[in-house]
C-alpha cells in the first residue's frame, strides 16, 4: 500500500509521497476504514495508470474501438453506457430521511425519556396486575412523555428539512450539452450519455463533457482554475508534451472551461472521451471528498457535553433518591415513580428544540447577509473558528485578470483594480499615454459580444482570453467605444500570439485622413519587445533606447514581475508612407514589414487583483484572533503578492526570504524567529514530516502555501486541527472540495463555486464576498454567547422544579408540583423566552476578542451550572415553596403540620382528615388543593423565571446598559409566559387530567419579591465581576 | 483501536487521580484548601441569607393568617361523609359475630371514638334547643350536647359490643366539620343496602336527623369542646338470606346546600361502605 501512488491528485510531478504519508497516518487511526479505502485505492490505481497522452491518434482507435472521423456506432455507445453508467458524477450519499426522524427521536435527552415513558409503562402494569382500579396517573404520564419525545423529534426534524430543501434546490445542476459524432454524423446529445470513445467537438465558451484527448485543436485554451487553482489560461493542443497526464497539453479536464478553441474561422477542438463521469480527474477528486470523514461540528460536540451533564445529574440524583426512597421503605413502584419524577424534573424537555430554533433563526439572517448554511449546526462553527484557510482564487480575488500598473515615462503608474474599475486616476495628459492607449486598443484581438450596451463595463461578456479581455475593459473604461476606434483604425494584417514568437502584431490604417502612413503596433514579453526596438517614447517624443533607459526598463519590468503580475510589453512604429505606400499589400506569412528598429512605448501589467472588501476583512477577522492562511495552488510570487495586498501577511511582516534578501545573508543564516511570516510551496510541503508542519503552523502568524494539491490542502487542514484550531476552509474549485470537507466547516462561493465544492461545503457565500464570513464570525460568536444564556435560563429552573420531588420523599410533604404540571413549564410558558434570548444583542464587541478554545470555553460550563443551580434555582425554589406554603396555610394547613403527612394526605380512604382548624376534609378535596398548590408553585416558578428571563439578558454588564427594551422579543416573551399561565390557570382550570385550578389573583404575588431579589442579586453579582475583573468572584461567578 | 482505548482508559484514570489529589499544587477535587474554604465560606453566608430570608418571609406569610379562622374556606364548600371505625383498607367491615376478635378493634375505636359523648364529659356543655341553628357571636363560643343515648342501640349503654356480636354491626356515620356551614332544611343521612333483600338499616337518631342546633361550627380554638352530630347506622341481616355480604350507601338528604352528588368526589356528602360478616 505504500508504494501506491495517487499523483494524478498532484499538480506536482512528486506528489504522491505526501499522499503516501498521508496513508500512513491514516493507516494507524483506523484498521476498518483502512481496508476499505485499501480496495477503493485499488481500484482508483488501476484506472490511474493513464497512458492515452502517450498515444498517437491509430492507438487510441484500437484502444477505445472507435473511428476518429466515424465516430462510435449508436448500439455500441448504447452498450458503453449501459456498462459503465451515465457521464455524471454520483450525488454524494444522502441519509435516508427515516434515519435522519429516527436519530432525532433517540438523540439529545430522547432516550431518557423514552426510558421514563416505559418505566411509567411498566410500573402501571405491575400496578394494574396487582390492582385492577389502580389509578391511570402513570399511563398518562407515560404517553405524555412519549408525545413529548416525538413532537420535539417532529420539530427538530422539520427546521433540519427545511435548511435542508433550501440546499436541494440551490444545487440542481444545469443539464449540459455535447456535440458528438456517432455514426458519421454530428449530434447534439446530453453530456450524460457520452460514453468512453466518444469523438467529441469543444467551441470556446463550453464546459469540456468529460476527460478528453485532443485530436485536433488549434490556439485551445483552458481555464483549469476549478482544477488547480491556476488563473491563467492554459493552453491546448493535441500534442503530448509531458509525462504527468495534468500537466500535458493534450488531455482537457471534465468540467473545466474551453476559453477559446481555433483562430478565426469559428472553428472546434476535437477530441476523444477517455473517462467518463465518476472515472474523471474531476470524480476522483470529488469521491476523495466523500471519503472524507464529517467531523462533528463544535456545537454539536458542546451540546452533547451539556446533555452529558444535565443527563448525569439527571441519572445520578434519581437513581440516589431511588435508593433513599427505597432504604425508607417506600414501595418499590412509588421509587421508581420518583425516578420518572425526578428524571423529568431534571430534563429540560424544551431545550434542544429551542436550540434548534435559536441555530435557525441565526441561519436565516446570514441567509440574508449572504450566508447560506447547509448544515444548522455549522452556524456556529464559524463563531468558534480560529483558522481560515482561503483559497485564493475566486475567493480573495476576483477571478479576472486586471490591469494593475502601468510603466511609461520612465515612471509607474498604479491603475484601479476595484471591481466596477471606474475610477482610472493616473496621470493620462503625456503623449506617451495617447500612443500606449492606441496600442492597447488596437493590439488586441478580444471582442465584446454584441448587445451588452446596457452591461456596465467590467460585466460584459468578452470572447478572448484572459490577458486580452482585461486589456479590452482596460481601454474600454479609459477611451470610450474601443469598437468604434478599431473600425476606424482599419486593421490590414496581424499576427496573432504565439508562443514561439511570443508577440502579437497587427498593422493599421490611421484614423488621421491626412496622415497616410501604417501604424504597426506590437505586445508581447516584454523582454522580446525591447529587443525590437531601438527607440523609447518618453513625454510623447522618440529618444534613443540607451543603457540607462534600459536599465530603467529592466528595473520597472522586475518590480512588476515581483508583485506576482504579468507584465506585457508595448511597441509602435509608424511605417514611412514612401516605403509602404496605400496600396502596399502586407503578408502575415512572409512578414514582409519591418519588425525591427521600433519605439518602445510602454509596459503594463496585469494580476487577478483581490476583492476590495477583502483587506478589510482579513483585518477584522485578524482582531478577532483568527489566523488568515492562504492556500493556493498558484505561484507562490503571486500568491504572496496577493497575500501582501489583502493583509494576510500584514505590510511591515517578512519571510525568512525577505530578511536574507535585505540583510544580503544567506537564507539558512537568517534567524527563523525573525519572520513573522512564510511563503510554503507544495514542493517544500512535501518534505516536510507532520512535526515540523505543527511546527510551521504554530510560529508563524502569517502563512502562504502555494503550488499545493486538493491532497496537500486536506494535509493543511489536518495540520491545524492538530493544533486544537477550528478550522474554516474556503474555496469554490473542486481541488478545494477535500479539503472542504475536512474542515471544521467548508465555505464555498455561491456564483463561481464548482458543484463539487458546493456539495462539500458546510457554507456557501452567495455573493462569493470573503467580507460575508466576516458576518458569519460574528453571528457564530453572538448565537453562543445567547445559547448559553438560553441554556443557563432553561437550567435555572431545574432546581426549583427537582426540589418538590426530594422534598416529598425525604420529609413527606403534599407533592408541591406534579410531573404534568413540570412540563407545562418546559414546553409551555419557558419555550418562546428561551428562543427570545437568541434575539439578544451583544454585550461588547465580540469580534474584538480571541475565539473561543475549543477545549476550555464550553458552552455549559462548572461556572454556569453551579450558578443557575446552586444560585438562582435554589432562590427560585424557595420563592415557588413560599407561595406553595401560603396556599395551604391560607386553607388551613400550617407548614408545620404539612411535615410527614403525605402518608394520611395520600390515602385515598381517608375522608377526614383534619386541617388545622379542626375542618375535615375528603380526599378529592385535598386533592383539588394539591392541584391548586401545583399550580401555586407553578406561577411562582413562573414568575422568577420572568426575573431570570431578564438577568440572563447580559453575563456581565448591567441590564441597564445593555437596555431592557432593546430587544422586544424579549417582551413577547415575558408576555407569552403570563399569558400561558394564565390560559392554564383560568381557561383550562377546570380540565382534571391536566391539574391546574383557578389561582386567586393575589397570589400570583406571592413570589414578586423573590423575583425582585434574584434580579437584584444577579446585578450585585455583575457588578462585582466588573469591578474585580480575574477575582476570585469572577472566576466563580463568570459563566 | 483496542491499545488505543486501553491507553486513554489508563490516562482518564490517571487524570482522575490527579483531579482528586493533585500533589503539585495542592488541589483537592480541583480546588486549593483556600478555595474550598472560599468556596464553603461564600456557601455557608450565602445560604445562612437564604435561609434567614426565608424564614422571614415565611414568618410575614404566618402573619397574614387568623388563628382561629383559615383566612379562605372555599375549597371545602360541602362536607364529605365518612364513617367510624375506620377498617383497615377501604371501607370494608368483615367480622365473625361468633369470633370476638375478629371486631375487637371496631369495638374498641367506637368507645374511643364515642368518650367524648358520654353524659359526664358533656355535662359542661350547653343544652341547645331542637332545630334552630346555635349561632353565636363569641367571643366565649359554647358546645352543644350530644347525648349519646340519640344513636339508641348504637349507643354501647346497652350493647357494649355495638350489635356485633349479635351479627348486627353498628357503623357511626359522621359529616366531616367545616367552619361556618349552616346547612339548610333538615338535613338527615340516609342509609340504604344495596340489596334490601340481604339486609335492612336502621338509623338513629330515628331518620338519622342531624340537628341543625350542631351547626355552626367556629373551629378548634373558639369552639371548644364541639359535639360532631353522629348518625348510626345498624345493619341487620335478614334472617331468611344467606348471604350476610351488603354494600351500603348513606348519603345526606333533605338539606338544599350540603351537596350529596358529586362525579369526582365520591364522598361529598355520601359514603359507601361493605359489611361482610361471616359464619
Amino acid at each position: 500500500m505504500r508504494q501506491r501512488k495517487l499523483e494524478i491528485y498532484s499538480v506536482e510531478h512528486h506528489a504522491a509521497t505526501d499522499i503516501k504519508k498521508k496513508e500512513g497516518r491514516d493507516g494507524k487511526k483506523d484498521n476498518d476504514l483502512e481496508l476499505k479505502r485499501n480496495q477503493q485505492k485499488e481500484e482508483l490505481k488501476k484506472e490511474l495508470d493513464l497512458d492515452d497522452h502517450k498515444l498517437s491518434n491509430k492507438e487510441l482507435e484500437t484502444k477505445y474501438g472507435t473511428d476518429i472521423i466515424r465516430g462510435l456506432s449508436s448500439t455500441r455507445a448504447a452498450e458503453l453506457l449501459a456498462q459503465n453508467g451515465p457521464n455524471a458524477l454520483t450525488p454524494p450519499k444522502q441519509t435516508p430521511e427515516i434515519i435522519k426522524f429516527l436519530k432525532q427521536m433517540v438523540g439529545g435527552f430522547s432516550i431518557l425519556l423514552w426510558v421514563g415513558a416505559v418505566l411509567c409503562w411498566i410500573a402501571f402494569g405491575i400496578q394494574y396486575v396487582s390492582n385492577p382500579s389502580a389509578s391511570l396517573d402513570s399511563v398518562y404520564l407515560g404517553t405524555v412523555l412519549a408525545v413529548v419525545v416525538i413532537l420535539t423529534g417532529i420539530f427538530a426534524y422539520y427546521q433540519e428539512a427545511k435548511s435542508t430543501n433550501i440546499m436541494a434546490s440551490f444545487c440542481k445542476m444545469i443539464p449540459q450539452q455535447a456535440v458528438v459524432i456517432r455514426d458519421s454524423e454530428k449530434k447534439v446529445i446530453p453530456a450524460e450519455q457520452l460514453v468512453v470513445g466518444d469523438i467529441v467537438e469543444i467551441k470556446g465558451g463550453d464546459q469540456i463533457p468529460a476527460d478528453i484527448r485532443l485530436l485536433s485543436a488549434q490556439g485551445c485554451k483552458v481555464d483549469n482554475s476549478s482544477l488547480t487553482g491556476e488563473s491563467e489560461p492554459q493552453s491546448r493542443s493535441s500534442e503530448f508534451t509531458h509525462e504527468n497526464p495534468l500537466e500535458t497539453k493534450n488531455i482537457t479536464f471534465y468540467s473545466t472551461t474551453c476559453l477559446e478553441a481555433s483562430t478565426s474561422p469559428v472553428g472546434t477542438a476535437t477530441g476523444m472521451v477517455i473517462n467518463t463521469g465518476d472515472r474523471t480527474i474531476i470524480g476522483r477528486i470529488a469521491s476523495l471528498a466523500s471519503g472524507v470523514g464529517n467531523e462533528k461540528t463544535p456545537i454539536a460536540i458542546e451540546i452533547e457535553h451539556f446533555v452529558h451533564i444535565v443527563a448525569g445529574v439527571a441519572v445520578s440524583v434519581g437513581i440516589l433518591f431511588f435508593i433513599i426512597a427505597v432504604c425508607m421503605k417506600y414501595h418499590v413502584l412509588d421509587a421508581i415513580i420518583f425516578l420518572i419524577a425526578i428524571i423529568v424534573a431534571n430534563v429540560p424537555e424544551g431545550l434542544l428544540a429551542t436550540v434548534t430554533v435559536a441555530l435557525s433563526l441565526t441561519a436565516k439572517r446570514m441567509a440574508k447577509k449572504n450566508c447560506l448554511v447547509k448544515n444548522l449546526e455549522a452556524v456556529e462553527t464559524l463563531g468558534s473558528t480560529s483558522i481560515i484557510c482561503s483559497d485564493k482564487t475566486g475567493t480573495l480575488t476576483q477571478n479576472r485578470m486586471t490591469v494593475a500598473h502601468l510603466w511609461f515615462d520612465n515612471q509607474i503608474f498604479v491603475a484601479d483594480t476595484s471591481e466596477d474599475n471606474l475610477n482610472q486616476g493616473f496621470d493620462q495628459s503625456s503623449g506617451t499615454w495617447t500612443s500606449l492607449s492606441k496600442i492597447i486598443a488596437l493590439c488586441n484581438r478580444a471582442e465584446f459580444k454584441p448587445g451588452q450596451e446596457s452591461v456596465p463595463i467590467m460585466k460584459r461578456v468578452v470572447v478572448g482570453d484572459a490577458s486580452e479581455t482585461a486589456l479590452l475593459k482596460f481601454s474600454e473604461v479609459i477611451l470610450g467605444d474601443v469598437m468604434e476606434i478599431r473600425k476606424r483604425n482599419h486593421k490590414v494584417v496581424e499576427i496573432p500570439f504565439n508562443s514561439t514568437n511570443k508577440f502579437q502584431l497587427s498593422i493599421h490604417q490611421t484614423e488621421d485622413p491626412n496622415d497616410k502612413r501604417f501604424l504597426l503596433v506590437m505586445k508581447g514579453a516584454p523582454e522580446r519587445i525591447l529587443e525590437k526596438c531601438s527607440t523609447i517614447m518618453i513625454n510623447g517624443k522618440e529618444q534613443p533606447l540607451d543603457k540607462s533607459m534600459a536599465q530603467a526598463f529592466h528595473t520597472a519590468y522586475m518590480e512588476l514581475g515581483g508583485l506576482g503580475e504579468r507584465v506585457l510589453g508595448f511597441c509602435h512604429f509608424y511605417l514611412p508612407a514612401d516605403e509602404f505606400p496605400e496600396t502596399y499589400s502586407f503578408d502575415s506569412e512572409s512578414m514582409n514589414f519591418p519588425t525591427s528598429n521600433l519605439c518602445f512605448v510602454g509596459l503594463l501589467s496585469m494580476i487577478d487583483p483581490p476583492r476590495s472588501t477583502v483587506p478589510d476583512a482579513v483585518t477584522k477577522c485578524r482582531s478577532a484572533g483568527i489566523k488568515v492562511i492562504m492556500v493556493t495552488g498558484d505561484h507562490p510570487i503571486t500568491a504572496k503578492a496577493i497575500a501582501k495586498s489583502v493583509g494576510i501577511i500584514s505590510a511591515n511582516s517578512e519571510t525568512v526570504e525577505d530578511i536574507a534578501k535585505r540583510c544580503n545573508i544567506a537564507v539558512e543564516q537568517v534567524n527563523k524567529r525573525d519572520a513573522k511570516a512564510a511563503v510554503v510551496t507544495g514542493m517544500e510541503l512535501k518534505d516536510m514530516s507532520p512535526e515540523q508542519l505543527d511546527e510551521l503552523l504554530a510560529n508563524y502568524p502569517e502563512i502562504v502555501f502555494a503550488r499545493t494539491s486538493p491532497q496537500q490542502k486536506l494535509i493543511i487542514v489536518e495540520g491545524c486541527q492538530r493544533q486544537d484550531a477550528v478550522v474554516a476552509v474556503t474555496g469554490d474549485g473542486v481541488n478545494d472540495s477535500p479539503a472542504l470537507k475536512k474542515a471544521d466547516i467548508g465555505v464555498a462561493m455561491g456564483i463561481t463555486g464548482s458543484d463539487a465544492a458546493k456539495n462539500a461545503a458546510d457554507m456557501i457565500l452567495l455573493d462569493d464576498n470573503f467580507s460575508s464570513i466576516v458576518t458569519g464570525v460574528e453571528e457564530g460568536r453572538l448565537i453562543f454567547d445567547n445559547l448559553k444564556k438560553t441554556i443557563a435560563y432553561t437550567l435555572t429552573k431545574n432546581i426549583a422544579e427537582l426540589c418538590p420531588f426530594l422534598i416529598y420523599i425525604i420529609l413527606g410533604l403534599p407533592l408541591p408540583i406534579g410531573t404534568i404540571t413540570l412540563l407545562f413549564i418546559d414546553l409551555g410558558t419557558d419555550i418562546i423566552p428561551s428562543i427570545a434570548l437568541a434575539y439578544e444583542k451583544a454585550e461588547s464587541d465580540i469580534m474584538n476578542r480571541k475565539p473561543r478554545h475549543k477545549k476550555k470555553d464550553r458552552l455549559v460550563n462548572q461556572q454556569l451550572a453551579v450558578y443557575s443551580y446552586l444560585h438562582i434555582g435554589l432562590m427560585q425554589a424557595l420563592g415557588a415553596f413560599l407561595v406553595y406554603f401560603t396556599v395551604y396555610a391560607q386553607q388551613g394547613f400550617r407548614p408545620t403540620s404539612l411535615f410527614h403527612l403525605r402518608i394520611a394526605w395520600d390515602s385515598d380512604h381517608l375522608n377526614d382528615l383534619e386541617d388545622n382548624y379542626g375542618q375535615e376534609w375528603t380526599s378529592y378535596q385535598r386533592q383539588y388543593l394539591e392541584w391548586t398548590g401545583y399550580t401555586a408553585f407553578f406561577v411562582g416558578i413562573m414568575v422568577q423565571q420572568i426575573a431570570d428571563l431578564i438577568i440572563r439578558k447580559t453575563r456581565k454588564n448591567s441590564i441597564f446598559k445593555q437596555g431592557l427594551f432593546r430587544n422586544k422579543v424579549i417582551w413577547v416573551g415575558i408576555a407569552s409566559q403570563i399569558i400561558v399561565a394564565l390560559l392554564l390557570s383560568y381557561g383550562l382550570g377546570s380540565i382534571t387530567a391536566l391539574n391546574f385550578t383557578m389561582l386567586k389573583a393575589q397570589y400570583w404575588f406571592v413570589a414578586v419579591p423573590h423575583a425582585i431579589l434574584i434580579w437584584v442579586y444577579d446585578e450585585m453579582r455583575k457588578l462585582f465581576i466588573r469591578l474585580y475583573p480575574g477575582s476570585w468572584w469572577d472566576k466563580n461567578m463568570y459563566y | 483501536m483496542t491499545k488505543k482505548e486501553k491507553k486513554s482508559f489508563n490516562q482518564s484514570l490517571a487524570e482522575w487521580k490527579r483531579f482528586i489529589y493533585n500533589p503539585t499544587s495542592g488541589e483537592f477535587l480541583g480546588r486549593t484548601a483556600k478555595s474550598w474554604g472560599l468556596i464553603l465560606l461564600f456557601y455557608l453566608v450565602f445560604y445562612g441569607f437564604l435561609a434567614a430570608l426565608f424564614t422571614f418571609t415565611m414568618w410575614v406569610m404566618l402573619q397574614t393568617l387568623n388563628d382561629e379562622v383559615p383566612k379562605y374556606r372555599d375549597q371545602i364548600p360541602s362536607p364529605g361523609l365518612m364513617v367510624f371505625p375506620k377498617p383497615l383498607s377501604a371501607l370494608e367491615y368483615t367480622f365473625s359475630a361468633s369470633d370476638p376478635s375478629s371486631y375487637r378493634g371496631y369495638i374498641e375505636d367506637l368507645r374511643k371514638f364515642l368518650k367524648p359523648y358520654t353524659l359526664e364529659e358533656q355535662k359542661n356543655l350547653t343544652v341547645c334547643p331542637d332545630g334552630i341553628l346555635s349561632e353565636q357571636k363569641g367571643p366565649v363560643y359554647v358546645a352543644c350536647q350530644f347525648p349519646i343515648f340519640l344513636l339508641q342501640a348504637c349507643s354501647g349503654m346497652s350493647d357494649p359490643d355495638f350489635g356485633y356480636s349479635q351479627g348486627s354491626p353498628c357503623v357511626l356515620v359522621k359529616m366531616n366539620r367545616i367552619i361556618g356551614l349552616k346547612p339548610e332544611g333538615t338535613p338527615r343521612i340516609e342509609c340504604i343496602p344495596k340489596d334490601e333483600n340481604v339486609a335492612s338499616i336502621s338509623t338513629y337518631p330515628n331518620n338519622g336527623i342531624i340537628d341543625l342546633k350542631y351547626f355552626p361550627y367556629y373551629g378548634k380554638k373558639l369552639h371548644v369542646g364541639y359535639l360532631q352530630p353522629l348518625v348510626a347506622a345498624q345493619v341487620i341481616f335478614s334472617a331468611n338470606s344467606t348471604k350476610k355480604e351488603v354494600t351500603v350507601e348513606c348519603k345526606i338528604d333533605g338539606s338544599p346546600n350540603l351537596k350529596n352528588q358529586d362525579d369526582r368526589d365520591k364522598f361529598l356528602g355520601r359514603v359507601a361502605f361493605k359489611i361482610i360478616a361471616r359464619a
